[in-house]
């Protein structure tokens, strides 16, 4: 396990891979500390065994494929407390868990500490050599230039082919417990992304999913996952390191 | 006093929040630090903590149920609270909420006349738990007022009664204040500058705690601070809503009072208008949608009548031979058919270019129970009419149970709008982007027509064509609409079965 600690950077933990109960149970302890003072803020950077979640808003019928082709396939189901829909976690895939206290950092905005996630996902992915956007009323990062807008600037869905579909390359969703944050994004980074197939990810049914691989080709550099854990670990802890001081 | 809980604010550009679930029941114990329920907006979840202990009283919105940020959601009455006081709070609950009708009667009592013994007391410096107010008392000077009571105008509002947002304050203790409905320019803040500390806060609400006030059926709840402005301006308390701690009425509730009367509005205002209607998110959508469309999008017209009776007369033969097609099955098809002899018109304008859409999909606007739905019907090309006329049943008895996902209604390069059945000869429908045209379908009607030389009883119905300029021009436009009506007036055509379709 790798630890950095640097004065008044991020924690940033690399964990491994972690199964997902244990990891919920992980970000748990972390919360009631940093909660008690006795614990600090920090992002810890994961990966889970394959496991699809479904948010309390989540729609079973978002998972296409039936309950004993998943088991056969080795794809956990956990229904879990928080928001949003149906997620795929698994190998390749950079989870990272963001313990902070929003209010130490002036006024705290939930709307803006999603907007920074993204920001500091944007930032990593540009210095692994991908453009990535935002697309409002959507949190999330997607890959690419957004250069066709939709005509109205709103997250319309629409597209004429499936190679227009936006690409998402990470997802978001926090969770809050008073101001304290748990959970955080998902990047797929050598993810396999067949695994997408069988879910309709988020309940988007006009996304496309994609991964830092997929995405990159034969740029990629041969430790893609290493060098992605390092560019987030870097960039959120510029981002969120330093206010906390 | 019992409290308010108030759907939280997690986000400046949060609007509404979604109540995700109760984690405690109506008549359960709650200590402060207990999860009481959980929020869920965008993509955050927040479990939200009792910052009081006592029982959760009553629930006022239940839980998957969204409302604006502000909403009371729940009501919790603390230890010290008798049955008195609760019921007290309740009434004067229902007292802020009857609006107009139900508090003009009251009214007179709780103007300036109102009897000294049901409002707390406040000019004497009697009972002073209330230090921390007692101190900002004195800028209360009375020469601003000293003429009349004037309406103050909204530039000139009583400096005495500052933007609540600009008082100075430490982040911690604006939160508490904003979570406890507290207005802060109602506490003198101990800190630099005279900033707001959240002891100041909670000695603030304490002293409120302990505030002898006896809450009689009729009265409002109000802060000291606020009874002693009014009392100076001679505001009419009973036309002012409080929002502050129970519900009582502060500073920044007159503030927001008398900007309101010197905007003009009040009093006429209130007249002219009725009920609210909320909208909803779909709602919201389509009206930016439509806004933005005529705004962005140059839109012409033509129109064009359509000999319906070779129509009417195949339906009848379909019908015979079990086939249940109707009008519109058959000018879906006939508008795909025409879309595939013409690329150009399934095209959108996007940033300097013209994009043609790979495929023909056609949305049919459909009113479910007053709300506008556009069904799209995917890849019509070379689909046969009785397939179509499948697959649109099944979209529209889908919406219909409003079942529709988004997947359903998105996606539309072509929309038919149909107003026939509601006695409309013709009209225009807004485009929907980033489509181009949109076929708008009046009744269908007897009327005379010339047969040569006689006169006999023929059936018509109109067609309108609303038209994006950037991508077509009249021309071709009106070829388009030519190639429809050609197609409904020879309407076997429209039986032909598509060599693309395979079978």
């Amino acid at each position: 396990m790798e630890t950095e600690r640097d004065g008044s950077e991020l924690w940033v933990e690399w964990l491994g891979r972690v199964p997902y109960r244990e990891a919920l149970e992980l970000q748990a302890k972390r919360v009631e500390a940093l909660r008690a003072g006795s614990g600090p803020e920090c992002l810890l950077l994961l990966e889970h065994p394959p496991v699809l979640t479904l948010g309390r808003s989540g729609d079973a019928s978002h998972v296409r494929e039936p309950g004993a082709a998943l088991e056969a396939a080795g794809i956990e189901l956990h229904r879990v407390s928080r928001g949003g829909d149906v997620t795929y976690h698994g190998p390749g895939q950079l989870v990272g868990y963001l313990i902070l206290d929003l209010s130490r950092r002036g006024e705290p905005d939930v709307g803006r500490f999603l907007r920074a996630i993204e920001a500091s996902l944007i930032e990593a992915l540009g210095q692994l050599g991908l453009p990535a956007h935002t697309r409002a009323g959507r949190t999330g990062v997607f890959a690419g230039r957004l250069l066709g807008e939709p005509l109205l600037g709103e997250p319309r869905p629409f597209a004429a082919s499936p190679a227009e579909l936006p690409r998402k390359i990470a997802s978001i969703g926090v969770g809050l417990r008073g101001w304290v944050t748990w959970h955080g994004f998902a990047l797929n980074v050598t993810t396999d992304l067949a695994a997408f197939g069988a879910i309709v990810p988020c309940g988007l049914h006009d996304v496309a999913m994609t991964s830092l691989a997929a995405e990159l080709g034969a740029k990629a550099p041969a430790d893609l996952d290493a060098c992605a854990r390092e560019a987030v670990g870097a960039a959120f802890s510029r981002r969120f390191g330093a206010s906390c001081a | 006093m019992p409290r308010e809980i108030k759907m939280p604010k997690l986000s400046d550009t949060m609007e509404e929040g979604t109540l995700n679930v109760w984690r405690k029941r109506e008549g359960e114990r709650i200590q402060k630090g207990d999860v009481l329920l959980e929020v869920e907006t965008d993509k955050a979840d927040m479990e939200f903590e009792a910052y009081m202990s006592g029982t959760l009283e009553k629930i006022l919105v239940q839980a998957g149920v969204t409302v604006p940020v502000g909403t009371p959601i729940a009501i919790v009455r603390l230890e010290s609270d008798s049955d008195a006081d609760l019921q007290a709070f309740l009434a004067s609950r229902e007292v802020a909420a009857g609006g107009a009708p139900a508090t003009a009667a009251p009214a007179v009592a709780m103007g300036r006349a109102a009897p000294a013994a049901v409002r707390p007391a406040v000019s004497a410096p009697g009972p002073a738990p209330l230090a921390p107010v007692a101190a900002s008392a004195p800028p209360l000077a009375a020469p601003i007022f000293s003429s009349a009571p004037l309406p103050p105008s909204a530039a000139k509002l009583p400096f005495f009664l500052p933007d609540p947002n600009r008082v100075r304050a430490t982040p911690r203790a604006r939160l508490l204040a904003q979570e406890r409905g507290v207005d802060l320019s109602e506490i003198a803040g101990s800190g630099p500058d005279g900033a707001v500390l959240v002891p100041d806060v909670e000695r603030y609400l304490e002293a409120l705690e302990t505030q002898a006030e006896p809450l009689l059926h009729g009265d409002v709840a109000v802060t000291p601070v606020a009874q002693r402005i009014a009392d100076e301006l001679h505001i009419d308390l009973s036309r002012v809503k409080g929002t502050g701690p129970g519900g009582r009425i502060t500073k920044r509730d007159l503030r927001d009072h008398l900007e309101r009367e010197a905007r003009g509005g009040s009093a006429r205002e209130l007249a002219l208008f009725g009920d609210e209607v909320k909208l909803s998110q779909k709602r919201k959508f389509l009206i930016r949608n439509m806004v933005e469309s005529k705004r962005t999008a140059p839109h012409f017209y033509l129109s064009m009548e359509v000999d319906a009776e070779p129509l009417g007369a195949l339906r009848e033969r379909l019908k015979a031979e079990g086939k249940r097609i109707t009008y519109t099955h058959m000018i879906v098809k006939a508008c795909a058919l025409a879309l595939e002899g013409m690329p150009e018109a399934n095209a959108t304008y996007r940033e300097d270019r013209i994009l043609r859409f790979s495929r023909i999909n056609i949305g049919v606007a459909v009113d479910v129970q007053d709300e506008l739905v556009a069904p799209v019907l995917k890849s019509c090309q070379g689909r046969d009419l009785e397939d179509l006329a499948l697959a649109l049943d099944a979209l529209i008895a889908k919406a219909r149970e409003r079942k529709l996902t988004p997947g359903d209604y998105s996606d539309g390069t072509f929309t038919v709008s149909n107003l026939g059945m509601f006695g409309v000869d013709r009209f225009y429908a807004i485009l929907t982007p980033p489509q181009s045209m949109v076929l708008s379908v009046g009744a269908l009607r007897s009327e005379p027509v010339a047969d040569g030389d006689r006169v006999r009883v023929g059936r018509r119905i109109s067609f309108g064509l609303g038209v994006d300029h950037r991508v077509l021009d009249g021309v071709k436009a009106a070829q388009f609409l030519a190639e429809v009506k050609r197609l409904l007036e020879a309407p076997e055509v429209l039986l032909a079965r598509s060599a693309a379709h395979g079978d």
